[in-house]
């Protein structure tokens, strides 16, 4: 065989897998360098989730620890489906996914997509929930092993190693497929329209969840569980329970399963990695503008902020107000906010639905002031903390406002204002929407009073976060990315605002048990009241520290190159 | 005033990284009128040394004056002197041009009615016009230096400070870019940019600072630190470069 002119001197050697999980691993100690702060918090949260893992693992394994198989099955198809679920849905909602390892950047590697999948899924399963959901669905390999033995903990523990593959490959699966969707400008509504669905199914499936533990008809749900239990959820968790009870004959078929899951959600990643790697520079072509109208100032304003001075502090709300549509990061927090707010208090308050046979389904009037209050608060404080971070959303953008000497107070109470324009109509809508659906229309003042109180008291605590506690963000077009190390960062700042602003606004609630027909026409006066004090009391004390601290805020969001 | 103060005055600047050296004391003094050319390796330090110049990275030590104003004890006075052009840093990038001049200007405290009076010259001047409601996003990079240059001169600032204002910008742009600065400091204004473009220094420059390594290594007018030889060897003698001997990389030659 001649050998061409161009062949390489010696073989290329093969890439494989380590070499990107050495890469990930290398990629997080450097973020982690120098930053003693960033170390401690990657500590307590790790430490937080090996506790959870811990006590989840008890739980799975308690079935087998008592000595009583007969929800053995239940439990693991139940604990196993919610956790591939809570890994398909939970990063679109809330967490985002690891993109430390950005697939962009190996663009111009000679790398097939093959070995760059494999390599990047490898580089996923690095991770700490990862590891925290091996650990604690471990505990099935137990009661498998106390049921039926070495094989049936053998295949047990395959099924858990299996699970937890598809576990990642569909969280990355999903967010790739839906980044990419997000990316383009046309398809974004679209976009937003199948988040509220994937949302939407949340709802009833809890409802039919609760209100069958209500009726506490364990046959039915043992046959559930069987259904989920050769679904791609629940194949992997609950083939090793399989053997133990004999059906040894079913195990192999379910382990197929998973994995023929696993290769097609690998299969939809890879394509999808294909445009975010081709297309990531280019977000499709820009819209012709229709309206010609007016300078330069008039095109800066929505029309929403029409009404605002054309002055330091209309400028600033304009801008941002424009970035919450049109920074797709920005507008995924946006829905999420939407989605949420108008499921979990319904949700929530439709714990009391029942399926009695002669009533059909009929709200059975359990849901009270204190329980909506505190759906509300909730509410409230999730709209709030998505000024967690709102400096990292600008990046080294945020260098202008620093040239041009902006002062603290403006801009942040600016942003808020500009935040409210969208959240405030939203509020509105859930207070009302949630009101009729319960059936308590009068409810509306005091839902709405909550609503804004808690929601004014985030702003208050998020102002502090977002100048004190700010993290850079990939400059990345995929809205569900963040560096490595800020997830478990994210997530501790996060849970801190989160629980600072329902201490504030537990008053709402106390006024809600307490103060009985009087709280239906003080509600809403006292919180809005308390809401807008809190908000501008907030962003006049955090202020004055952005004053002192803008440079070191810009270093922060500042992506290292 | 004017006369008294120099337009940019940099005493000891100084600033580390996680314990790396990247500005080792730098003095300056930029004086009004001037166009100054701040040279250097990539490295050097150019970037941090405008950086805490213009009040967008707190130093270790030393401090900055505009035209006599303490960039860090009275930030808002000195800020208003300023017109800036920060390299490797994103503009608001989903606005469109006009809208970001309109957030600029506005920003900068500036009457409406001048700042679309100004933005419409700027984008005619700057053949931006035609991409005006395009998202800076989408523009080519020739495009973004010139709406950042825009930006900075909106609001007729005293002090220009423009950190590599010719990278990555095609011949036609780079001549519109100088032809605007050099009617500008003519006008009475003071530039110092950064770059290690030597033609372009060379031809513009009044002024000149060779910077490597962190500290100044040369300064003056440019006929003082060119003497009779051409820039470009005072500054590879300054630096230090070395030249290929041809042994090593031979397998470039096949």
């Amino acid at each position: 065989m001649a050998v061409p002119v161009t062949a390489p001197a010696e073989q290329a050697r093969q890439v494989s897998a380590r070499h990107f999980v050495r890469l990930k691993l290398r990629v997080m100690a450097n973020n982690f360098r120098g930053q003693g702060w960033r170390v401690a918090l990657f500590l307590v949260g790790s430490l937080i989730g090996l506790w959870f893992a811990v006590g989840a693992f008890f739980g799975l394994a308690a079935p087998g620890l008592i000595g009583d198989d007969k929800y053995a099955l239940m439990i693991a198809a139940f604990a196993g489906g919610l956790t591939v679920l809570g890994w398909l849905l939970l990063p679109l909602v809330f967490f985002g996914v690891d993109e430390t390892l950005d697939p962009a950047r190996f663009a111009l590697l000679p790398l097939s997509r093959r070995t760059l999948v494999t390599g990047l899924f490898a580089a996923a399963l690095v991770s700490v929930p990862a590891i925290a959901v091996l650990l604690a669905l471990s505990g099935l390999v137990v009661t498998a092993g106390v049921f039926g033995g070495w094989s049936a903990a053998l295949v047990s523990a395959v099924g858990v190693v299996c699970g937890l593959l598809l576990c990642v490959a569909g969280a990355r699966a999903v967010t790739s497929a839906f980044a990419s969707m997000l990316r383009s400008r046309r398809v974004r509504d679209l976009a937003a329209v199948l988040l509220a669905v994937v949302a939407a199914l949340l709802g009833p499936l809890q409802i039919a969840g609760l209100a069958a533990i209500q009726d506490t008809n364990w046959d039915r749900l043992g046959g559930l569980a069987t259904v989920i239990g050769w679904t791609p959820l629940g194949a992997p968790w609950t083939a090793g329970i399989d053997v133990a009870q004999g059906r040894a004959w079913a195990a192999p078929v379910k382990l197929l399963i998973t994995v023929a899951t696993i290769v097609a959600l690998l299969a939809w990643w890879s394509r999808s990695l294909e445009s975010a790697m081709v297309g990531a520079a280019t977000a499709g072509p820009a819209r012709a503008r229709p309206r010609l109208t007016g300078g330069v100032v008039a095109q800066l304003f929505p029309r929403a902020a029409g009404w605002l001075r054309r002055d330091r502090f209309g400028a600033l709300v304009a801008r941002e107000a424009r970035y919450w549509w049109r920074d797709a990061r920005r507008r995924a927090n946006l829905i999420t906010i939407a989605v949420v707010g108008l499921f979990v208090p319904v949700m929530v308050n439709f714990g009391g639905f029942t399926f009695d046979s002669e009533q059909g389904f009929s709200a059975a009037g359990n849901s009270s002031p204190v329980l909506v209050s505190l759906s509300m608060l909730f509410v409230g404080l999730l709209a709030a903390v998505t000024l967690a971070n709102q400096f990292g959303f600008d990046g080294s953008a945020y260098a202008a406002n620093v040239v041009a000497g902006v002062p603290g107070r403006l801009e942040l109470r600016a942003r808020i204002t500009a935040f409210s324009l969208y959240v405030l109509p939203m509020l509105a809508v859930v207070a009302v929407v949630i009101a009729i659906v319960i059936g308590e229309p009068t409810w509306i003042g005091f839902m709405a009073g909550a609503l804004v109180a808690t929601y004014g008291a985030g702003l208050a605590v998020n102002s502090f976060v977002s100048v004190l506690g700010a993290y850079s963000l990939p400059e990345t077009s995929n809205p569900f990315a963040m560096n490595s190390g800020a997830g478990v960062v994210k997530g501790m700042l996060t849970l801190l605002a989160m629980v600072a602003t329902g201490a504030l606004a537990t008053p709402m609630v106390l006024a809600a048990a307490l103060l009985g027909d009087a709280w239906l026409w003080l509600g809403l006066p006292l919180g809005v009241a308390y809401g807008v004090g809190a908000a501008l009391l907030g962003a006049y004390l955090a202020g004055d520290v952005l004053d002192r601290r803008q440079p070191e805020l810009l270093a922060l969001v500042t992506p290292r190159r | 005033m004017t006369g008294e103060h120099p337009a940019l005055e940099l005493r000891g600047l100084a600033k580390s990284f996680d314990g790396k050296v990247a500005v080792a004391g730098v003095d300056l003094d930029v004086p009004a009128g001037s166009f100054y050319g701040l040279l250097g390796p990539n490295g050097a330090g150019k970037t941090t040394t405008l950086s805490m110049a213009v009040g967008l990275l707190r130093p270790d030590a030393g401090g900055a004056r505009v035209l006599g104003q303490d960039v860090w004890a009275d930030p808002v006075t000195a800020k208003q002197m300023l017109g800036v052009l920060p390299d490797g840093v994103r503009l608001f990038d989903r606005l469109s041009g006009g809208e970001l001049l309109a957030y600029h200007g506005l920003l900068r405290g500036m009457d409406p009615a001048v700042v679309d009076k100004r933005s419409a010259e700027l984008l005619d001047v700057l053949a931006l016009a035609d991409a005006g409601r395009t998202m800076v996003v989408d523009y080519s990079a020739g495009m973004k230096k010139k709406i950042g240059l825009a930006c900075a001169l909106l609001h007729g600032p005293r002090l220009l400070v423009l950190d590599e204002p010719f990278e990555a910008v095609d011949p036609v742009s780079a001549a519109l870019i100088r032809d605007i600065l050099q009617r500008y400091v003519a006008g009475g204004g003071t530039v110092i940019f950064s770059s290690h473009v030597m033609e372009v220094v060379q031809r513009l420059c009044s002024h000149v600072a060779i910077l490597a390594g962190g500290t100044i290594k040369r300064v003056g007018t440019l006929e003082q630190v060119r003497g009779d030889r051409s820039l470009e060897d005072v500054f590879v003698e300054v630096v230090g470069g070395r030249t290929a001997t041809g042994e090593e990389l031979a397998w470039l030659s096949r």
